[in-house]
């Protein structure tokens, strides 16, 4: 099957969701320190994984302060990103090919206040039934790295909830209304408020439709191109229609009923109606 | 003797024809406001007979009679009320409150004031979560987790949220609701004449 409209707006939507939240809230820290080798039998032979203790690093250049890794120190020396050297941004890790596994490995990067992927586990599953690996953006990490894969929390956890056509002008043009629902694991209630208080305010926002073609990141987590600002793919996208954020509400998980959750997370959702105009029967 | 046409002055004439205004005025606002009560009780009515209401009414031994959720249970139950919760009824204050104002000499005779879907809306909290509202979710969709979280004191664990039943084989069916019946009711009250309808 071709790409098709649903598959842009979620890639669309994930990517200004996650500059959003950067950009607005300098939702980030910036850490340096050692990364530390582990086997990965899910990994190419060539590739030898050092990871990081953080997950899900900054990988827009967009993002003023943010620092965006070009490469790490191999036994104190830089090396640059290249075919034998990846960073791994979702799982914050450097994939070195031609490294001991004893190999000193360190390097500097942002890693983001909240991990964010896109599901399509009703919010039952995400907040009752899984369990997540705390990856704190608060307290230090341990000297250690964080598996690679799993979820990790903090995080918000997108997924596009419905999607229905209104008519819109003579001529045949809908309003195409899509439901996109957040729903924020946060590790304390400051951290709740501020996710929720941004994107309160994304209310009117618009952003441009990007298909998959322009997603930034490779199989492996890296950036295609070596380099990756959301400020210039949208400009470069600015052509394409755009979404309209229609309406959003924010909401919080009742105290009463957060208590009753076996884990110790604050958790708050966020519900978009987005919009669209479009001829689609051309 | 001839008897000419009699000449009534300007001033009595004009008398009478305020004094005939002033009943026949009356009598128009007497039938608006009948029209209004009409229509105002005929809302409140059907809103009560709206399948949703009603299972939410029955509490929580209701049938599911909406028929919003495949795999047993009932709303009542599934968004997660207490027990001794009476979520209709803020509903039916707001409209209850719809109110008519006819004033004399105004450029609209009659203003007519219902509540809008967003007023019922924030007047409908999730029991789990305020700022989202059950009515809506009634027709947007809303997730098993009212379910779960009412149940928490069910069961085994003491540790977290536990269900007695297994409610993730089923799912919630959308279904109009408030949007749709006030949309119904914004035509039918702009349907009185020289009315101007307001939404609170």
């Amino acid at each position: 099957m071709i790409e098709q409209f649903q598959h842009k707006a979620t890639n669309s939507f994930m990517l200004w969701f996650d500059n959003y939240l950067l950009k607005k809230g300098q939702a980030y820290s910036n850490k340096s320190g050692s990364f530390y080798y582990y086997a990965d039998d899910r990994l190419d032979d060539r590739f030898k994984a050092f990871g990081s203790p953080y997950k899900q690093w900054v990988n827009d250049s967009s993002i003023a302060g943010a620092t965006v890794p070009s490469g790490v120190y191999v036994g104190g020396t830089f090396q640059p990103r290249s075919s034998s050297l990846l960073l791994d941004f979702n799982n914050g890790r450097a994939l070195i090919s031609g490294a001991a596994s004893t190999a000193s490995v360190s390097g500097s990067f942002a890693v983001k206040d909240f991990n964010i992927y896109f599901t399509n586990d009703g919010e039952e599953d995400l907040i009752v039934d899984k369990k997540y690996t705390p990856n704190s953006r608060v307290f230090s990490a341990a000297a250690s790295y964080i598996e690679p894969y799993d979820n990790v929390v903090p995080a918000i956890f997108l997924s596009s909830q419905s999607i229905n056509n209104a008519p819109f002008s003579f001529g045949g043009e809908d309003t195409t209304k899509i439901q996109m629902k957040a729903v924020v694991m946060a590790e304390n209630s400051y951290q709740l408020d501020g996710a929720l208080s941004i994107f309160a305010d994304s209310f009117n926002e618009v952003f441009p439709t990007i298909p998959f073609s322009g997603n930034p990141t490779t199989e492996y987590g890296d950036i295609k191109n070596g380099t990756y600002s959301y400020d210039s793919l949208k400009n470069q996208y600015n052509s394409e229609p755009l979404f309209f954020i229609e309406d959003v509400v924010t909401s919080k998980l009742s105290d009463k009923a957060r208590k009753s959750l076996s884990n110790d997370l604050f958790i708050g959702f966020i519900d978009f109606e987005i919009h669209q105009q479009r001829v689609h029967r051309l | 003797m001839k008897i000419g046409n009699p000449i009534i002055p300007q001033s009595v004439l004009k008398k009478a024809r305020k004094d005939s205004a002033k009943v026949l005025q009356s009598q128009v606002y007497e039938s608006i406001q009948r029209e209004f009560n009409i229509i105002k009780e005929q809302m409140i009515r059907d809103f009560l007979s709206l399948p949703v209401t009603q299972e939410i009414m029955g509490g929580s031994d209701s049938p599911n009679i909406s028929g919003t959720l495949a795999g047993g249970g009932n709303l009542f139950g599934f968004i997660g009320f207490e027990r001794s919760d009476k979520p209709i009824e803020p509903i039916l204050d707001l409209l209850e409150s719809s109110s008519i104002v006819i004033r004399e000499g105004a450029d609209h005779l009659v203003t007519i004031t219902i509540p809008s879907a967003a007023s019922i809306f924030s007047a409908t909290p999730m029991p789990w979560a305020s700022g989202r509202s059950w009515a809506k979710g009634i027709e947007g969709g809303i997730s098993g987790l009212g379910f779960y979280i009412a149940k928490s004191d069910v069961g085994r664990s003491t540790a977290g949220v536990q269900s007695t039943k297994k409610v993730k084989s089923g799912t919630f069916k959308r279904t109009q609701y408030i949007s749709t019946f006030i949309q119904k009711y914004i035509k039918q009250f702009s349907s009185i004449k020289s009315s101007q309808l307001n939404l609170k």
